[in-house]
Parts: C-alpha cells; sequence; structure tokens
C-alpha cells in the first residue's frame, strides 16, 4: 500500500482526502502556495510544503514544483484532486517516471482521451449515442456549411483539444461558418496547442446525467449510480442529487452498460465519470469522461456507502475491485450544494477574508466537505467554491429538506455567498417536482 | 498630465489589452483581470494616450494597483 500521499491540489478536496488516507494509515502531504500559507486545509496533514507563489502557473500548476516536493518528503505516491494537474496526461507521466504512484487513469490513456473526437470515436464503437456532430475534425469552411445544411443551424463549433467551457463557438447561419472556423481555429492554437475542431449540434434544454464509476487494472468495471447535475451556472454545477428524479431503471441499465463498454475500450483504470445529456424526448448522449474525482463525488458516497478515495488509491496499486455491478447497492437518495464566494445577484466574485463561520451540525446524513475556519482568508487566485453541503435521507423530498435545513443554519460573515441561490432553488416547486433541465437557474430564477 | 488605470478588483492579470502610443477613450476597456476564474473588465475612466504599460499576464494585483499609465491632455 501507498505509505505516504502527496496531495496536489488546494481546498476542501485536502481534507477530504486526508480523512480517508487516515482511515487507511497512509501518512500525508499538503502543498500551498504563498498565497495559501495560513490556510486550514493544510491543518489535518503530517507535513506541509510552500511550492511556490499565488500565482497557480507556479505552484498549483508546476509539475517540478510538486514532484520536488515529493522527493522532498519521501512521499511515494501523488493524489492530484480535481482541477489543476489532474488530468494532464504530461503531469501522470512525470509523477510515474520519478518512481512514484500515480492516482489516476493511466498517462496514456489521460493523453488520448484529451481529443474529444478520439472519445467520441470510440464511444460510438463502443455502442453508446454521443451528441449529434461530426466524429473528427472538420477541415474546411466549406464542411462546416455542407454539415449545416444537411442538419440545420445553429451548430457549435468545439475544440478538439478544449475543455472547462472554452472553445464553443457558435454559427448561427452558413454566412458566419468562414469566419467562426477561422476564430475557432486560432482560439485553439493559442489556448490549447492544436486548431482542430468538430461539429457538435444543439440538444435544447437537456438534462446533465452523469455515471459515477469504479475500474481496476484487471478490467473489472462497477458503476456507483448516476448524478443529475441539471442545475448549473454558465457551466458551473451548483445541484447535484443522486439517483436522477428522470433515469428509469431500464435507462439506468443501458447507461451503466454503456458506461462499462466505453471505459473497457478506453482502458480506463481508476475513478472517472462518464457525462451525458439527457433529452426532452429521453435520449441520451454520451459527452465526455472525466478522468479524476469529481467535486460532486460525495452524492455517491452517500448514495452507495463506497469510499471512492479508498477505492482510488487500492486501484492505484494494482488492487482489483471487491465487489461486482451487483454488490452495489444504490439505497435512498443524496443531494449536494456547493457554496461560493460570490455574490448572490450577479455571481461577482467576492474574495477576502472570513471573519466568522457557522457549520450547521454534521452526522450520518449529513456532510459538509469545507477548508473553512474564524479569520481565515480566501483568495482571490483560485476557484471561488467554499465549501459543499451534502444531505442523505430515505427518500428525495426527505433528503431535499434536510438540505435545506442545513443551508439555513449555515453562517458565513466577511465575504458573500450563494447560500441564498441555493435555498431558491432548493425551495422552488418546479425543482421539488424533479422538473429541471440546464437552463433553470436562466428560467426559473432570472439569473445568468 | 499623467494618470493611472487601476486594478478594480484583487486577483491575476490576464491580459492587457492595449499598447504603448494607443489612443484610447473614455470608457474603454485597456485589461482584463481574473479574480477567481471570473474574468473581469478594467475600463479606463480617461481618454488618453497609452504611455506605459505596467502590468503583464499572470501578475498579482490588488485594488488600486496601477496597470497602465495613460497620458491626458488637460
Amino acid at each position: 500500500m501507498i505509505k505516504k500521499l502527496l496531495i496536489a491540489n488546494r481546498g476542501e478536496i485536502v481534507p477530504r482526502i486526508i480523512r480517508t488516507c487516515r482511515e487507511m494509515g497512509v501518512a500525508t502531504v499538503a502543498v500551498h502556495s504563498e498565497a495559501d500559507k495560513n490556510a486550514p486545509f493544510l491543518d489535518l496533514a503530517d507535513e506541509t510544503v510552500l511550492i511556490g507563489p499565488a500565482n497557480p502557473a507556479l505552484s498549483y500548476l508546476s509539475m517540478e514544483a510538486i514532484i520536488q516536493a515529493a522527493r522532498q518528503t519521501g512521499a511515494d505516491a501523488v493524489h492530484p484532486g480535481y482541477g489543476f494537474l489532474s488530468e494532464r496526461g504530461a503531469f501522470a507521466q512525470a509523477v510515474t517516471d520519478a518512481g512514484l504512484v500515480w492516482v489516476g487513469p493511466p498517462p496514456s490513456v489521460l493523453k488520448a482521451i484529451s481529443s474529444k473526437c478520439y472519445t467520441r470515436k470510440l464511444a460510438v464503437e463502443a455502442g453508446a449515442e454521443v451528441t449529434p456532430g461530426t466524429l473528427e475534425p472538420v477541415t474546411s469552411p466549406e464542411e462546416v456549411v455542407a454539415f449545416g445544411s444537411e442538419h440545420g443551424y445553429p451548430l457549435f463549433l468545439k475544440l478538439d483539444k478544449g475543455g472547462g467551457g472554452k472553445g464553443i463557438e457558435r454559427v448561427s447561419e452558413p454566412g458566419q461558418a468562414a469566419e467562426v472556423f477561422k476564430r475557432a481555429g486560432s482560439i485553439g492554437q493559442m489556448a490549447f496547442g492544436s486548431p482542430d475542431c468538430y461539429i457538435e449540434t444543439v440538444v435544447e434544454r437537456p438534462r446533465h446525467i452523469e455515471v459515477q464509476f469504479l475500474a481496476d487494472a484487471a478490467g473489472n468495471v462497477v458503476c456507483l449510480g448516476e448524478r443529475e447535475c441539471s442545475i448549473q451556472r454558465r457551466h458551473q454545477k451548483i445541484i447535484e442529487e443522486a439517483l436522477s428524479p428522470v433515469v428509469d431503471p431500464a435507462d439506468r441499465q443501458r447507461l451503466y452498460a454503456n458506461t462499462a463498454a466505453i471505459v473497457k475500450k478506453m482502458g480506463y483504470v481508476g475513478a472517472g465519470t462518464l457525462e451525458g445529456l439527457r433529452s426532452q424526448d429521453g435520449k441520451y448522449y454520451f459527452m465526455e469522461v472525466n478522468a479524476r474525482l469529481q467535486v460532486e463525488h460525495p452524492v455517491s458516497e452517500f448514495l452507495t456507502g463506497v469510499d471512492i478515495v479508498r477505492h482510488q488509491l487500492e486501484i492505484a496499486v494494482g488492487l482489483e475491485l471487491p465487489w461486482s455491478q451487483s454488490d452495489i447497492k444504490t439505497q435512498g437518495h443524496a443531494i449536494e450544494a456547493r457554496i461560493y464566494a460570490e455574490d448572490p445577484e450577479t455571481f461577482y466574485p467576492s474574495p477576502g477574508v472570513i471573519s466568522k463561520v457557522v457549520l450547521p451540525q454534521t452526522g450520518d446524513n449529513l456532510r459538509v466537505d469545507h477548508a473553512l475556519a474564524d479569520g481565515c482568508t480566501v483568495p482571490p487566485y483560485y476557484d471561488p467554491m467554499l465549501a459543499k453541503v451534502i444531505a442523505y435521507d430515505q427518500d428525495r423530498p426527505k433528503a431535499i429538506a434536510r438540505l435545506i435545513e442545513a443551508l439555513k443554519a449555515f453562517q458565513v460573515e466577511g465575504v458573500k455567498t450563494t447560500i441564498s441561490v441555493n435555498l431558491r432553488i432548493l425551495e422552488h416547486p418546479s425543482f421539488l417536482a424533479g422538473e429541471m433541465d440546464t437552463s433553470f437557474i436562466a428560467e426559473h430564477l432570472g439569473l445568468t | 498630465m499623467e494618470k493611472s488605470v487601476n486594478a478594480i478588483m484583487p486577483g491575476l492579470c490576464a491580459r492587457v489589452v492595449v499598447n504603448v502610443g494607443d489612443k484610447i477613450s473614455a470608457g474603454q476597456e485597456v485589461a482584463v483581470i481574473n479574480c477567481m476564474k471570473t474574468e473581469i473588465s478594467v475600463k479606463s475612466e480617461f481618454a488618453g494616450t497609452v504611455s506605459q504599460v505596467l502590468s503583464k499576464e499572470w501578475d498579482e494585483l490588488q485594488v488600486g494597483n496601477p496597470m497602465v499609465m495613460l497620458e491626458v491632455e488637460e
């Protein structure tokens, strides 16, 4: 087993990973930038290492600094968390080359799936449907126009190597094709080192449905239920729940079968998520793979009783999964609200110092994943997410009620938060009825 | 006289979108700050000619740090 794990991340995910490490007897190393030198997320780590200045390019994104920190502390494994370097094939490779255990999918898989066209083709070969569009990059504006005259407008040019909502360009009519094609290519070249883009058409008012899975090196794959994450703002998830109120058992069986087929074909090993869309007429489309531990993983942990981080660590050292799919039971309902340091009306960022924080009472059915303390700083350099509150109960209405109660008890002074936005969503009749799609916040709350 | 266009939020400089010698009008965007992954536009209060660019990508900024200097006609 791993003896000492370095966590190459910051914020709430650091204490989350440390909690499992302590249960498993694994020592921990947390790294931090100058801006985070007094941050509460460092408190539980056995050792901490300063890796660079506030600028994430020179700290949390610096492969050299992180590997140096691992060498210096004698860590034998690296967990990348989410965001930052978590899905960089080059980092996974560098960690492996340094003789360390990489807690994530193999470097070769990460490199291959950084191409969206590769992943889309592979999903189709595995028998899944992908969002309608091309499977190969388009090579000229004429191809875009030809596609448009066959399938209609609007359509989107998406960068093959894009991500994080960047590099999605809309083409509303044939006259725009040449200009948009050129612009997308130059953005791709500058931001991602490749001008390649492909076409996707619009799925109107979709619901976001994703499947959490674990895959071991022996080829075993289990799915830990789907999550519904339709409540989003600018592609940023706000509320996530499992199971989805709209997915029926037959759909779920197909989603699981597709997930296992895609994951095996990829040669994926580790924890991951297949993200997809459900159209209004009930069709499911594979979108992309998130090759990491996801922010919303606690929802699936509550639903199944599985500690995903523990199995990431076990899979990373070659252990086989202890179950088959039929051993995984999904019981009750779990729901998570993300709290951001943002103005609840404008979503304008709100960095600063938290003078006082009051957390809800946690227990078997309520979890708060955070790294907050009275007097802590919320730096302006990183992601605005402050905390996640996750509630579990025997059914959806009870789980929602429990989450509402917890959010009402959660107090943060000194920076603005989106707690009131969460409450407006959770108390909305449409949400309570399970009726939602990705336009919910704009449509029902009038927020953009 | 010379006037500065200052950071309106803390964060990292995402980019400066003007060059020395550019003539700009009041209200024109001169730079973009990345604050908690949100891009915040920094606009000039004055019309003038850019005399110095003080910020570059990834610079750490506090509120009030000068990013661009302008030669403003009186």
